[in-house]
């Protein structure tokens, strides 16, 4: 155990260093000069040198690469905004929240909705109620977030006029900030609802096929016991594992959600400084959800190993 | 001498077995698709996908009205006889366009798909079969990949390479070739050890031979699966991009493009959201459909394992 734990956080160094490496080069792949395309056809040369100055564009590549890691790493230094000129590094503190806070409500509500779905179904297995949850999660989980915000957007805010149609509720009023999410983090939800209910009643059933719950049965423990007392420990299992997963995806799949209900989270932010050509912005974004992705990967990882110890033979 | 022989003819008797296998693994390709055919949901996944494929190669003949034909005095129009689906903000027909938008939806998936499958497979055979220090570069690089959430990563890359359609195939595919790759390496590391492939190296075949005929074939029914969920998944990201404006340009028919006019003009017309919803979801069950039914047909105690990208 504690062997593959080392082994699974050693090999984040290398990673974590490449997705340095990565973020750092973005600049290098726009098309042209990186600092003139930037800032458009109207940039004087005066202006455009400025910047390159500032971006470390006019010393070699492994000088500024250097400096760029020496600063994240000594001074969580991200550099600052090519226009607004704000610290990147507070820009996306000021972000962060909306977009943590997104994600792990739209993660609870798919946990409590699909286990429900799921442990329903499998106890109802063969009947009408199965084949209806079963049929809605494999729609569920073909449906794109951004889609299924624009559907939500459109049934509750527009016809039914029930929720509000964009932002993110007035600062410091609770239950208007809570008005504002239910939207967003439904439809980050949906197709995580479908995949977790499928995910327990598959693991369900395997589960109450398998030879201790024949035992079980054959000592007279009622069905209903079985089922959340035995069955339901080990088919939670895939849950914790997919919780780790889900929370990181989450991160990035709220950029959309972000853009279509207008909140001020990271996937926004990272989605402005796209539009804004505001590469610098982009970098910290991008290396910011990386960052919270490998984290939330291997607490995934290591969760998963630490409920289910077999994982490690494989 | 003697002894020499009688092993070649071992060997050769193995290898006759293996062919023989080979032949029986074409007589299963149609086999696996008669179950699937057996399969309510592969039946229903199979059905979605020929109709995007008609839609997709014969738009010009299916399209009642040219999707690029606008009638300013007519947009918005709710669905009726003469425009079964309606109008969008210029008019144009959304039927036609729905129709059309099938191929671009088809062109970036396939090609997007088929690009992450061969790098990938290649790749992940050569780390695979290799092994030593090319095996550790090629999985630190499917590990960088993958350390970013996919869809931050296709909207950067698109964002800095510029929209178009072939650079976003190339950043659809970089984005999902490590999955392949470690599919195909996983694989390659569990066939590299089996008894014929020992054989075939000792009648001294060479490693591009035994890499192509023995390896490959062997790899090829997961990464068949994977590449059915992966059609979703690009389907879906040509959408999104689309819908965030950084994908296929204004005036081309795409669903993605759909849905961004619809969200613009939520307040005048629901017609566009609902349809181009209806297109995206439809095309993504179809093709997790016929994965999922695949997977039960050539691995049955295998779970839906992968599937949300979002």
């Amino acid at each position: 155990m504690l062997q593959y734990f080392v082994k699974r956080l050693a090999w984040l160094i290398p990673t974590l260093l490449g997705v340095l490496f990565f973020t750092f080069s973005l600049i290098y792949f726009l098309p042209g000069d990186p600092a003139s395309t930037m800032l458009g056809p109207r940039a004087t040369p005066e202006i455009i040198k400025a910047l390159q100055a500032r971006l470390g564009l006019d010393k070699p590549v492994w000088v500024s690469f250097g400096k760029y890691v020496w600063g994240i790493i000594t001074k969580g230094d991200l550099g600052e905004s090519v226009w607004s000129h704000q610290p990147i590094y507070s820009l996306l503190l000021q972000a962060l929240p909306y977009t943590i806070i997104l994600a792990a409500s739209s993660m609870v509500i798919a946990i409590i909705i699909g286990m429900i779905l799921g442990i329903l179904a499998s106890a109802h297995e063969g009947s009408v109620l199965d084949s209806i949850i079963t049929g809605f999660s494999l729609i569920a989980t073909s449906i794109p977030n951004f889609v299924a915000a624009c559907l939500l957007l459109l049934f509750f805010s527009v016809f039914l006029k029930l929720f509000p149609v964009i932002g993110a509720g007035e600062k410091g009023n609770i239950l208007s900030q809570l008005h504002h999410l239910i939207l967003p983090s439904f439809s980050l939800a949906i197709s995580w609802i479908g995949y977790i209910a499928y995910l327990i009643r598959s693991t369900m059933l395997e589960v109450l096929d398998s030879d201790y719950i024949m035992t079980a049965k054959s000592f007279g423990i009622p069905m209903r016991c079985i089922a959340y007392k035995y069955a339901l420990k080990n088919a939670i299992k895939p849950v914790v594992a997919v919780i780790g997963l889900g929370l990181g995806t989450l991160l990035g799949g709220a950029v959309f959600v972000e853009v279509i209900f207008n909140r001020p989270g990271l996937g926004k932010t990272i989605a402005d400084a796209v539009f804004a050509r505001d590469i610098p912005v982009v970098q910290g974004g991008v290396l910011l959800t990386a960052f919270l992705y490998v984290l939330s990967n291997l607490v995934a990882d290591l969760s998963y190993a630490y409920f289910d110890p077999r994982i490690q033979y494989k | 001498m003697v002894d020499n022989k009688k092993g070649n003819k071992y060997l050769l008797q193995i290898l006759n077995s293996f062919k023989k296998k080979r032949y029986k693994q074409l007589k299963n390709i149609v086999r696996i698709f008669s179950i699937i055919l057996k399969d309510r949901k592969g039946i229903l996944g199979i059905t979605i996908i020929v109709i995007i494929f008609c839609c997709a190669i014969f738009s010009p003949w299916i399209a009642p009205y040219d999707p690029y034909e606008q009638d300013i005095a007519n947009r918005f129009a709710a669905p009726s006889l003469k425009h079964l689906l309606g109008t969008d903000n210029l008019g144009r027909d959304i039927l036609s366009r729905i129709i059309y938008g099938a191929r671009i939806a088809m062109t970036v998936s396939i090609g997007g798909v088929s690009i992450a499958v061969v790098v990938g497979v290649v790749l992940g055979c050569a780390a695979g079969y290799i092994g030593g220090v090319i095996d550790n570069v090629i999985l630190w690089i499917a590990d960088v990949i993958r350390a970013f959430p996919q869809i931050i990563l296709i909207l950067v890359l698109v964002a800095v390479l510029g929209p178009s359609i072939p650079n976003m195939i190339m950043v659809l595919a970089f984005t999902s070739m490590p999955q392949y790759a470690r599919v195909a390496r996983a694989e390659t590391l569990s066939v590299k050890e089996e008894e014929y492939i020992f054989a075939v190296k000792s009648l001294g075949a060479r490693t591009k031979r035994i890499l192509l005929k023995h390896i490959i074939p062997n790899i090829l029914p997961p990464v068949i699966i994977l590449a059915g969920m992966d059609m979703a998944g690009m389907i879906m990201w040509e959408a999104g991009l689309s819908f965030l404006g950084l994908g296929v340009r204004p005036p081309t028919a795409s669903w993605g493009i759909m849905l961004r006019n619809g969200y613009r003009y939520i307040r005048l017309s629901p017609w566009m959201i609902i349809w181009s919803s209806i297109a995206i979801s439809m095309a993504m069950l179809g093709y997790s459909l016929f994965a999922e039914s695949l997977r039960i047909t050539l691995n049955p105690k295998e779970s839906m394992e992968k599937q949300v990208g979002v």
